[in-house]
């Protein structure tokens, strides 16, 4: 079973029907155009090079790809693009990170100290305003003990920092992370702490496995929903949207 | 209004040592890179940054040995990886960095542009964008305000950058630097109107009357421009829209020579100092690679099968 077709899958599931999404290089690409294909016919994608509603004929390599480019019903600059954030007319939001810890704030920027790092990562990029900024937001990370944290290097980008209202104090409008995507499962924030537990697996994986590759402690999970094998035809459908396996590998290695 | 054509070497002299300089483009498009190339040869030190997007700029200048600072908000090759030279300069604490986000990096250079003390925005806050000291206090940068007319919503202020120069690689201009560019424009209108002195380069000179045909599409009127060179290919090997692909074996063969500081440094000696001037740089890549990077005019871009 491949596990990044469950991970494109679950994010695709994310994307609601007329909703407005911004998406970003990447799993979140094949992602939309999977959601596009199926569930969410009109969801409007926007990309932060200033791309609003493409119908790219190929799947591009990036959010600045002139393949991107074809078909869009607007081309703005970067500043109209993040405004939109900004204005809340952004329902949807999807992010990678380097780091995660328990609140869902991610760190792009720095391993070790900020002014001689051990490792310089790129930067927040769009990241950041997207979190801060967009209705809600959906985090892609595999899994592994180095990823999810208790403490990052750096925050970046901001989850639900410390917890209840902190958000709100920090001035930030939209409402955070609500999943945390997996190569495992799906986690999501418990309504009392906003710390991460589990709600769904992926077929053969069990609670423990996932939390032996978390370095810090999920809380108590509710009902987790057992996750079932894709069918045929999605699997066809990201084998149409993703044909060289740029994102999503069909196989696993 | 004024004939704003200069050559590329006037134009190179207007780039002082120890200068700030904002660049266009966004990931393999629409950079500068014609005009960086002759500013690494002529030679400059101690540059800073303050850039959004403009990845190419940022490590070529890094990888000359040219950049001390940078303020932006994320500097990466899309299908390679890092930038390799401008992350270990930062490492080796020959680089000094201000982080932000896109919109917080866009809005500084509004705050600069609209000649105003601050900007509020909503992203940035809560975080350590907004707590950690680079080249600022970040007390100097970012602060979080009630909102003066009460309510007492909280919302960010971010404070002014203003470039010393603003190079700009774009379509077509007339002789007075009405500039327009075709496909997504990035940040150059705020980037343009933020710095001190702009110069824009562009793949053709045309008459006025064509400008004025489609005034609608003119991205930077020629009143914010003050140097105009006329560069064909000037944003090779990024891409520019409408024009041609991005050369991405070419961008390969740096991002390859730069998994090593010795190599890195023979390819610029090379490929970037060798040149004699613009021409020289584009006949050394030959006329038969440019011509093959041209795109399909209806796509906007070369189809999988042409590319091939």
């Amino acid at each position: 079973m491949s596990r990044d077709a469950l991970m494109a899958i679950a994010a695709a599931r994310e994307i609601n029907d007329g909703e407005v999404a911004f998406i970003g290089t990447g799993l979140p690409m094949v992602a939309a155009y999977l959601a596009k294909a199926t569930h969410a016919p009109t969801v409007t994608l926007v990309f932060e090079s200033g791309i609003i509603d493409p119908a790219p004929l190929e799947l591009a390599t990036g959010v600045g790809e002139y393949r991107l480019a074809y078909g869009a019903t607007a081309i703005r600059g970067t500043r109209a693009a993040l405004t939109l954030l900004q204005q809340g007319k952004v329902d949807l939001g999807f992010l990678g990170t380097a780091e995660i810890d328990a609140y869902g704030n991610l760190n792009s920027t720095t391993i070790g100290d900020y002014r001689r790092p051990k490792v310089r990562l790129p930067g927040s990029g769009g990241a950041n305003d997207i979190a801060s900024m967009a209705a809600r937001t959906v985090v892609i990370a595999r899994t592994g003990r180095r990823r999810f944290v208790e403490k990052l290097n750096y925050l970046t980008t901001p989850g639900h920092l410390t917890g209840p209202g902190a958000r709100r104090q920090a001035g930030l409008p939209g409402d955070g992370p609500i999943r945390v995507i997996t190569d495992m499962g799906v986690l999501g924030f418990d309504p009392v702490t906003l710390r991460m537990r589990i709600e769904r697996l992926f077929p053969g994986f069990t609670p423990d496995q996932i939390q032996a590759e978390i370095g810090f402690q999920l809380e108590d999970p509710g009902e987790i929903v057992m996750e079932s094998a894709p069918d045929a035809m999605t699997l066809e459908l990201l084998r149409r949207i993703d044909p060289a396996e740029t994102y999503v590998k069909l196989q696993e290695k | 209004m004024k004939d704003k054509r200069i050559s590329l070497e006037e134009a190179i002299a207007l780039v002082p040592d120890g200068c700030s300089l904002t660049a266009g483009g966004f990931a393999h498009s629409h950079q500068p890179l014609g005009f960086l190339r002759a500013l690494i040869a002529a030679g400059r030190q101690n540059l800073s940054i303050m850039g959004v997007a403009e990845c190419w700029v940022a490590e070529w200048l890094a990888a000359a040995g040219m950049l001390d600072k940078a303020w932006f908000s994320n500097f990466m090759f899309e299908g390679f990886g890092r930038c390799r030279r401008f992350s270990e300069g930062i490492e080796a604490g020959r680089i000094a960095t201000e982080d932000h986000s896109h919109f917080g990096m866009v809005m500084r250079l509004v705050a600069g542009a609209e000649r105003l003390p601050f900007m509020p925005m909503l992203s940035e806050g809560g975080t350590d964008i907004a707590s950690t000291a680079g080249i600022e206090r970040p007390e100097d940068k970012l602060r979080i305000v009630e909102s003066p007319f009460g309510g007492g919503e909280r919302v960010a202020v971010t404070s002014p950058l203003r470039p010393d120069v603003a190079i700009i690689h774009a379509a077509r201009a007339d002789a007075s630097g009405n500039v327009q560019l075709d496909g997504a424009t990035a940040v150059l209108e705020e980037q343009a109107a933020a710095a001190r002195t702009v110069i824009v380069t562009v793949e053709e000179i045309v008459e006025a009357g064509e400008i004025a045909a489609n005034p609608a599409a003119t991205l930077i009127p020629g009143l914010y421009v003050d140097a105009l060179v006329h560069l064909p290919y000037g944003a090779w090997p990024t891409g520019m829209y409408g024009y041609h692909d991005p050369d991405m074996d070419f961008l390969g063969s740096y991002y390859e020579a730069s998994r090593d500081p010795a190599s890195c440094t023979k390819w610029i000696d090379e490929h970037l100092r060798g040149p004699v001037d613009h021409w020289d740089w584009l006949d050394r890549a030959g006329v038969a690679r440019l011509l093959a990077l041209r795109t399909d005019p209806v796509l906007g871009y070369r189809p999988a099968e042409d590319a091939a």
